[in-house]
């Protein structure tokens, strides 16, 4: 593992260096002769490290040397990620399989280009004093999600053999408030965020990750459209090769990339702390063994089988196509 | 003169002091009280930590505050000229007043939920959704008292124009432009706070900064001291841009600014009801046309933007037709839940209080402008309060639409219970009738247009309320399908709960002016032309 | 300068069954101050209307120097003044008298305003707004208005009607002198009948509602005319014709009972 990781870094640090000479050699003249040309890259969220490593890209000029000047879009609560990625504004989105599972059944028609999140962020969050550690002790507890969410939680009982109607689910806002306040036992959130921020704020509390048990949906999924596959290959392959080196570089130093992050966009009013730990909680997520031995993104046909299966019990029904490999397959010259 | 007035400014300063600043303290040392009890519930923030949380950041506050303030602004500016340029258009064609209005209130009555997404794919990124948004928050509140002031004038003015030969807009030009200008004030004042709500709800569909962006940090991040110091900022910046409008109007208007901010019920005589049908067809079908046109014009792509036959394809004729009509009727009906308890609350709150002031009148001086600022609170930051002092459950949205509906219509109602003409209120105290009386014989009934006026201007005001709720806090009803329904790309079912929920509202707006009408000829036949 | 006006069968119904005027056939000399004098409500101010073109008639025509009212509009040729001065609150006494020469579409000469004026006695007031006048001062720029874009008919709806009897007084003492000097067709509505002996060269009697002609009583007395001409047999003798025309007119149109 840690031979892999050192040898990625070095061949970073050797094509940067390359990159540079090439650049310095050629002076202003060869910037201006390689033509920037524009592309929009839509995020999930808002600001936040949890897209640090497009941020050391960008940063780092991993972008500016392929010739690629990209526009991060942050996301929101109330901007969904597909619509830019279909009308062509937006080259490549940051989507998760389910969504783009949604969106495809819509008649979008996307292709997933690489996973940044091999497991699923979504935990089951609890107080350490009434912890849930397991699938089995949700029975006879409250959880507090949004009903939504109701399919996620179903899945989850499904794969684990619970019984789902000896939970009480409780309609809740996207906050830790109800959990810490006593409303509910549990939160049906993401790893990285509400568990974070009950962490800085003094609150013990315990996650149980379902990815652990069995959840397959892959997450911060990279999606094009099947018509910029085609026609904007050239662009894709090198936006996706520096994300590659952009988030190796996070994995490296992520409290690094925090203070990027907040250097970037100081009023995005992110806390150090809840950034730093929000970033190391992350790594796990989107680092295995499998990007190990493959390279950040990778997927195999098992892991979009779980994939197609855990989808199903979600009500998507999808096909192995939905995952396209080339892009990858290019940036990481397999 | 001079000795009179030097000795009655301290008197009066200390009126002030105990009339006005003695409640506010006590509420505020109330407030830093529970909030020392209630530390570790992560609900209440106290005064002195919002005070500390915003010293420590007033820079991030700053530039967050900035940022809103020019995309509001920007939003104000040409949410006003619209209204202005529309108002005017109504009264130099008054055959199209009836289609503006129609329409105007359509569009008032889109969810921000959906029209935000929508935006944020039409205009790309930068600040443009968040200006729309603001825009199409104010233009409504503007062009309705516009109207009203426009006509608001004696008929003699208007002989006197065409007594020189001259038209509708000379008349326009010379004439109605001053005499509505106090109306304009009225509903720039308004105006203010809702384009700095626009503007936040626009930040939610992907900004980089302002107060939007840093209020969601603030709910996730359990961030509590944040949380209320950014309600008490945009609080702050929306009563400042209420009381600054008035002041400045004062300044050169010698006067105040009405208050009745909501026309006559259009004239709807027992034998017009063909008339209606005929301007509601037609309103339909500019609806429809424009909806299409739209899409054409912007070019957007199908996967997202529905026309109007999409969304007939969706409910009525596709295979899941009934399907998608169920998840809509019980999405509406979880809604009306919510919404209606909440609506009749509000309404009864304004006009209950507003009656007790008039009973206890030495509550009124603090009561009114307290209101009048309050009126102003963005909804945006009160959800995540009220959220997290009542819960999630049916009691907190209730209260969240009640509050919404209580403020204007509290307002709207003490300022009619004080137009009951002073000669009849004279004949009952000849009669040596009790101020209860008075109330009730007298007074009530002359609040009664204005209490209508209110009602039917929170239809669509109450819909905003609940949906936004439903949204951010309770994720249930209309609100949560709309904003679920974006997220899984189901834009059919978007695009058919936009328009059901701005039909629906635009009926219910209609059915409060039927009601409203078979009031007013029993009590206040004057009111109806 | 001064316009003959012809009314020719002019009647108004309003709203399909409301008859305010029957058909009238009436000639206002060109230079002549004639008045309607009328109960209230007869219809009198509805008549001043249609010859002003502010109102349409139902039947028949108004010509004003052989021209349709709303030709004369065009060109100006006409000013009227209100019971109410209808003075823009928000406009000085000198900007509401400009305004009338804006919509005349006339330049605004700032000597002929001052003129103005000092003619109806507002001297000083010229940058006072109307709320801060006098009913009686309000009147005076208002017909201070009328007079500004120097019309060959000028039209009086009660012009003195809405302020006290010593105003009023004091207002018909001072003010028709101003437009007798430029010989303008007057038509003065008003229901004081010795406001209208007194004002006028003629006296047309209304009806009450639908007004028709009672009478039509010439005032052969000599001008100028001053206040003590009130005080005169012949003035009394004119004012009884009038009065007694006036009860003739209600007393066939009301039913015995109602009187």
């Amino acid at each position: 593992m840690n031979t892999r990781t050192g040898i990625t870094r070095r061949h970073l640090l050797a094509t940067g260096t390359a990159a540079f000479g090439a650049s310095a050699a050629l002076g202003l003249s060869s910037r201006r002769a390689l033509a920037q040309s524009k592309v929009s890259f839509q995020l999930s969220w808002l600001h936040s490290t949890q897209f640090a490593g497009s941020y050391i890209a960008l940063q780092e000029g991993f972008w500016r040397e392929a010739g690629l000047d990209v526009s991060l879009q942050p996301g929101g609560p109330n901007a969904p990620v597909e619509p830019p990625v279909v009308s062509g504004s937006a080259l490549i989105g940051i989507s998760a399989a389910d969504y783009t599972a949604a969106a495809v059944e819509e008649g979008a028609p996307f292709r997933i280009l690489g996973v940044a999140m091999q497991k699923n962020p979504f935990v089951i969050a609890s107080l350490a004093g009434n912890p849930v550690n397991v699938p089995g002790d949700l029975e006879g507890k409250r959880i507090g999600m949004a009903l939504a969410n109701t399919p996620v939680l179903q899945a989850l009982c499904t794969l684990n053999g619970v019984d789902i109607d000896a939970i009480e689910v409780v309609p809740t806002q996207y906050s830790p408030q109800p959990l810490v306040a006593g409303e509910v036992d549990c939160l049906l959130c993401w790893e990285t965020d509400l568990p974070v921020a009950m962490t800085i704020q003094g609150v013990d509390n315990v996650t149980m990750l379902m990815a652990d048990h069995d959840y397959a949906v892959h997450s911060q999924t990279y999606i094009a459209t099947e018509d910029s596959l085609a026609n904007r290959r050239a662009e894709i392959v090198a936006l996706m090769a520096g994300e590659v080196r952009g988030w190796e570089a996070y994995r490296a130093d992520t409290d690094a990339a925090t203070a990027l992050t907040l250097e970037m966009f100081p009023d995005a009013g992110l806390d150090l702390e809840t950034q730093k730990l929000q970033a190391a909680r992350q790594v796990p997520l989107m680092f295995s063994d499998l990007t190990d031995a493959n390279g950040f993104g990778w997927w195999t046909d098992e892991t979009v089988a779980a994939n197609i299966e855990t989808l199903a019990l979600l009500g998507r029904t999808v096909t192995p196509d939905l995952w396209d490999r080339s892009i990858l397959e290019e940036v990481h010259g397999a | 003169m001079t000795t009179a007035a030097a000795f009655a400014t301290p008197r009066l300063l200390s009126g002030v002091l105990r009339g006005s600043l003695l409640g506010p303290l006590a509420a505020i040392l109330l407030w830093e009280l529970a909030a020392h009890a209630l530390t570790g519930a992560f609900v209440l923030a106290a005064p002195s930590a919002i005070l500390v949380y915003l010293s420590e950041n007033w820079a991030l506050m700053g530039r967050a505050l900035g940022v809103t303030l020019a995309n509001a602004g920007a939003g104000f500016l040409i949410g006003n000229l619209a209204a202005i340029v529309l108002a005017t258009i109504a009264i130099v064609l008054p055959r199209s007043d009836a289609l503006i209005r129609g329409l105007a209130l359509l569009v008032f009555c889109l969810p921000l939920v959906a029209t935000g997404p929508i935006l944020r794919v039409v205009f790309g990124p930068g600040p443009w959704p968040q200006i729309i948004l603001a825009a199409l928050a104010v233009y409504y509140t503007t062009l309705i008292p516009l109207l009203v002031g426009l006509r608001a004038l004696p008929s003699g003015w208007l002989d006197l124009v065409r007594s020189y030969g001259r038209g509708r807009l000379a008349a326009l030009v010379h004439v109605r432009a001053m005499a509505a200008l106090p109306y304009l004030i009225a509903g720039l004042q308004i105006a203010a706070p809702a384009a700095f709500l626009g503007a936040m709800v626009g930040e939610f569909t992907g900004a980089e900064r302002g107060m939007g962006v840093l209020t969601i940090r603030a709910m996730r991040g359990m961030n509590v001291e944040m949380t209320w110091a950014l309600a008490v900022v945009a609080t702050a910046v929306a009563v400042i841009g209420y009381l600054v409008i008035g002041w400045v109007a004062r300044w050169f208007l010698r006067d105040e600014p009405p208050i009745i901010l909501a026309p006559p019920p259009a004239p709807g005589r027992n034998g017009r009801w063909f008339a209606a049908l005929i301007n509601g067809v037609v309103i339909t079908c500019a609806a429809l046309l424009l909806w299409w046109a739209g899409l054409k014009l912007l070019n957007l792509n199908p996967f997202f933007a529905k026309g109007p036959w999409d969304v007939v394809t969706a409910l009525f004729t596709a295979p899941d037709a009934a399907e998608t009509r169920s998840t809509l009727a019980g999405a509406l009906g979880e809604t009306a839940v919510f919404l209606v308890p909440g609506y009749l609350a509000g309404l009864l709150a304004g006009a209950a209080l507003a009656m007790l002031i008039i009973l206890v009148p030495a509550v009124a001086g603090t009561a009114m402008p307290l209101a009048i600022a309050l009126r102003s609170v963005p909804i945006i930051t009160t959800a995540p309060l009220v959220v997290l002092i009542l819960g999630r459950g049916a009691l907190g949205t209730v209260v969240l639409v009640a509050i919404m509906v209580f403020f204007p219509t509290f307002v709207a109602c003490l300022h009619g219970l004080r137009q009951a003409p002073g000669r009849i209120i004279d004949v009952l105290n000849s009669y040596a009738a009790g101020p209860f009386e008075q109330l009730i014989r007298v007074r009530i009934p002359a609040m009664l247009p204005a209490f209508f006026a209110a009602a039917r201007m929170n239809v669509p005001a109450s819909v905003l309320a609940v949906t936004v709720v439903e949204w951010l806090a309770t994720g249930n009803g209309i609100g949560s399908v709309m904003a679920l329904s974006a997220s899984l790309s189901d834009y059919d079912m978007l695009w058919s709960a936009v328009a059901v929920v701005a039909i629906l509202s635009a009926l219910g707006y209609a059915g409060v002016g039927l009601l409203e009408r078979k009031v007013l000829r029993a009590y206040a036949p004057e009111q109806l032309l | 300068m001064s316009v003959p006006v012809v009314c020719a069968g002019l009647a108004k119904t309003f709203g399909g069954n409301v008859e305010a005027v029957r058909p009238t056939d009436l000639a206002f000399a060109a230079g002549q101050t004639t008045a309607l004098v009328g109960p209230s409500g007869c219809g009198k101010s509805t008549l001043l209307r249609m010859v002003a073109g502010l109102e349409e008639p139902s039947s028949g025509s108004v010509t004003i120097d052989g021209l349709p009212p709303t030709d004369i509009l065009r060109k100006a040729g006409l000013s009227i003044a209100f019971q109410d001065p209808s003075l823009l609150p928000w406009r000085s006494v000198r900007k509401n008298i400009e305004l009338a020469l804006d919509l005349a579409r006339r330049p605004k000469e700032a000597r002929k305003i001052e003129q103005l004026i000092h003619l109806v006695g507002l001297d000083g007031f010229a940058d006072t707004r109307p709320a801060e006048l006098s009913g009686g001062m309000r009147q005076r720029a208002a017909i201070a208005r009328a007079l500004a874009t120097e019309p060959a008919l000028l039209l009086l709806d009660e012009p003195f009607g809405a302020v006290d009897e010593l105003t009023r007084q004091q207002l018909a003492n001072d003010l028709p002198g101003i437009w007798e000097a430029s010989g303008t067709t007057t038509l003065l509505v008003t229901h004081s009948v010795s406001e209208a002996v007194m004002l006028s060269d003629r006296v047309v009697v209304l009806s009450p509602r639908p007004a028709r002609i009672v009478a039509d009583i010439a005032v052969n007395l000599p001008r100028p005319r001053q206040p003590d001409l009130a005080r005169r047999p012949e003035f009394a003798e004119i004012v009884d014709e009038v009065f007694a025309a006036l009860a003739e007119g209600i007393a066939e149109t009301l039913p015995k009972a109602a009187q």
